[in-house]
């Protein structure tokens, strides 16, 4: 079993040790060398969602192994999140399957006729092997499986008889090679439509969200954008267009109204993207598309889609649904759409991207004019905050791999530009993902000596504060930022929303949103974890100082938390 | 006039008195509102929630608008909160009162405004 996984290059086994895997543990230690080095964790969730953001920078997956039953009933969310994010991890799981063979007690506990039934809704694939040959065959085909998009995680049941006991047959079993699926593109007929579709517009517009999936993706959209001249709205699920490229139109979303053709690629929620909804007693919505207008779709996510878990939103009308990869198939496209550009069109669209550039100029000076107020302000406020780290770190080589529920000042303010910048969201928004995601991200930055820094809020930080506990043990570098607004606030938000619906006192709100009295020294739990911390930071005058302080610690290879008392938003 | 267009209506309105650098005088008959007590509403009823509490806006399940200076003239202010364009609650009088309103009002109108991003050197990066 270790030879397969090291045969596929995995890196690391993210574990919470458990003795229903112990034989594979102790054969990675022994046999492989620590080779996938072991990452330890504290928690099944802390271990998937570290391979999530792992895979999300690095992009390959490295694996996961929880216990039987129980530990991975521990990790059900993360793997959620993963699947919803279109990630690939590799989990596996102990199991023992024959009935005679379980001991007394907790091995019945630990043990299910058939494992993976509890993930099998969000992976794209599972099994539990009968015999080693048949866990080589299973390992590599879901590792092929998971890293072909639409990515997502997969699972493996590994049989204790199997990890455990003497190989009859050493000799008689083999190692499937692995050839890597090469990401379709859309039908080359389909992608001349859209070209043209795309050429012959008066104002096309690109929308994004889970698109670019190697450094290439990136460099793909770009090419296409400048070439037509055309504004890029991107939901950021990756690092799909630089943050200052004048085409970059994310926060003038009232552009969507005056496309008259929509090219959606990658889309996790297009519907939501292209349609107005309001959140009232009566749920409306309407479409912010204007009349006539044609949508081009462009990806692999509906390519597989499972019934029960509602991830893929609302059905959208469209008018030319190609199924192909994004990123594979921006070239073709890229080159279709030049092949159709004459010289009348090429000053038409040179028009149009001067006209984009400016209102992008204009959005970002905005951006800097809205961020000045309240700017000495206690609470810190958010764009404040954000300031003040990019102040100190945009002469690094830096990676931002997480962010608090809706704080968009870092694409409103920072330089975006690389294909490591940023890594997307959680996918399922199960709270929890940031704290150790980023940890993983970090992982993945660390063999490239990257500066990795993440925003996490401090709901998210209390699921599972010992992520830092795995930062300091492995020594992982990274600067985190704990947005303490002391509440779930989002759902302080609604519950505002909710007595104000229902006419009744809104000024209790707090009950059962807010994590005051006491306030949790966040600072004070990353030391005890064995990671630096400072914090709380209140005034924004200290907050420059305790940065410097922080840096200083991580450029040593630790990591370091900032506690910043904030505004809410 | 229905609620998308009035969302159109005010937002056009939004822009056109941002644009104007948030000087357009207030109305002439706004009322007299009490801001200390305006204030201790704002922070109590969860204006701050989702606008912040330097009146800076946020987010809720959108962005949620800067009331800070606020350009609003009094009835438009007291339009959204009774009957709102958006996700933004509405507000019946049992809840907030007229009397409420014209003192958040009052307090939102002096909070301090944006100011010069070029006087803040790490804005500038």
């Amino acid at each position: 079993m270790t030879d397969v996984l090291n045969s596929l290059g995995i890196e690391y086994l993210a574990i919470n040790c458990a003795s229903s895997y112990r034989g594979l543990h102790e054969a990675v230690i022994n046999h492989g060398g620590n080779k996938p080095e072991i990452i330890t964790c504290v928690h099944e969730d802390i271990a998937v969602h570290l391979a999530q953001g792992y895979a999300k920078i690095e992009g390959k997956p490295i694996a996961m192994a929880c216990h039987g039953v129980v530990g991975l009933q521990h990790a059900t969310m993360a793997m959620y999140n993963a699947w919803c994010d279109r990630v690939p991890v590799l989990v596996m799981g102990g199991n023992i399957m024959e009935a005679d063979k379980r001991g007394p007690g907790a091995e019945w506990a630990h043990s299910a006729v058939d494992i993976g039934e509890i993930v099998r809704e969000f992976t794209k694939w599972d099994d539990q092997p009968a015999s080693l040959q048949h866990f080589a065959e299973s390992a590599v085909r879901a590792y092929k499986i998971a890293t072909t998009p639409p990515m997502g995680p997969v699972f493996l049941a590994l049989d204790a008889e199997l990890q455990e006991n003497p190989i009859p047959d050493p000799e008689g079993l083999r190692i499937p090679k692995l050839a890597p699926v090469i990401p379709p593109q859309g039908d080359s007929g389909a992608i001349a439509e859209a070209a043209r579709m795309l050429v012959e517009a008066q104002n096309p517009v690109i929308i994004c969200d889970r698109l670019a999936r190697t450094p290439a993706g990136m460099a793909n959209l770009v090419d296409l954008a400048e070439t037509l001249q055309c504004g890029v709205i991107d939901n950021v699920g990756r690092m799909n267009f630089p943050s200052r490229h004048p085409l970059n139109q994310s926060f003038r979303r009232g552009l969507i109204g005056h496309a008259d053709v929509i090219l959606a690629i990658e889309m996790n929620d297009l519907w939501g993207t292209v349609n107005a909804f309001s959140d009232r007693i009566v749920r409306r919505s309407r479409p912010a598309t204007k009349s006539g207008a044609k949508i081009i779709t462009l990806g692999v996510r509906d390519l597989y889609l499972k019934s029960n878990y509602q991830d893929f939103g609302r059905f959208q009308d469209v008018d030319l649904d190609i199924a192909g990869d994004g990123e594979a198939s921006l070239p073709p496209l890229t080159e279709a759409v030049k092949r159709l550009i004459d010289g009348g069109r090429k000053a038409a669209f040179d028009a149009r991207g001067k006209k984009l550039a400016a209102a992008h100029l204009a959005m970002v000076e905005q951006s800097k004019t809205d961020a000045t107020i309240g700017w000495d302000s206690s609470p810190i406020t958010t764009a404040r905050m954000c300031a003040e780290v990019y102040a100190q770190i945009k002469d690094e080589d830096w990676s931002v791999v997480g962010t608090t529920i809706r704080l968009s000042w870092p694409h409103r303010l920072w330089d975006f530009k690389r294909p490591y910048q940023w890594n997307g969201v959680s996918g399922g928004g199960g709270v929890s993902y940031n704290l150790p995601a980023s940890l993983g991200a970090a992982l993945a930055n660390k063999k490239h000596s990257r500066f990795t820094v993440a925003f996490g809020g401090d709901g998210d930080f209390m699921f599972n504060p010992g992520t830092l506990w795995t930062a300091a043990h492995h020594k992982i570098p990274m600067l985190y930022i704990v947005q303490n607004n002391r509440a779930y606030h989002q759902e302080y938000m609604y519950l505002v929303a909710m007595a104000a619906r229902h006419g009744r006192g809104v000024d209790k709100m707090d009950i059962g949103t807010t994590l005051k009295d006491p306030n949790i020294d966040y600072a004070t739990v990353a030391r005890g974890m064995g990671v630096y911390g400072e914090g709380p930071i209140t005034d924004p005058k200290d907050l420059a100082p305790a940065l410097a302080r922080a840096i200083a610690v991580v450029k040593t290879g630790e990591t370091a938390v900032v506690d910043v008392v904030t505004d809410p938003r | 006039m229905n609620r998308f267009e009035r969302i159109a209506v005010t937002a056009f309105a939004v822009t056109a008195l941002c644009a104007s650098g948030f000087t357009i005088a207030q109305a002439q008959d706004a009322p007299q509102g009490d801001a200390a007590n305006g204030k201790r509403i704002y922070l109590a009823d969860g204006c701050f929630t989702c606008h912040g509490r330097s009146g800076q806006g946020g987010a809720y399940n959108g962005p949620a608008p800067i009331l800070a200076h606020t350009a609003l003239p009094f009835d438009g202010f007291k339009g959204e909160l009774r009957d709102p364009a958006n996700d933004m609650p509405a507000y019946s009088d049992a809840v907030l009162s007229d009397k409420d309103i014209a003192d958040i009002y009052a307090f939102v109108e002096l909070l301090p405004g944006p100011r010069s991003s070029k006087d803040i050197s790490i804005l500038n990066n």
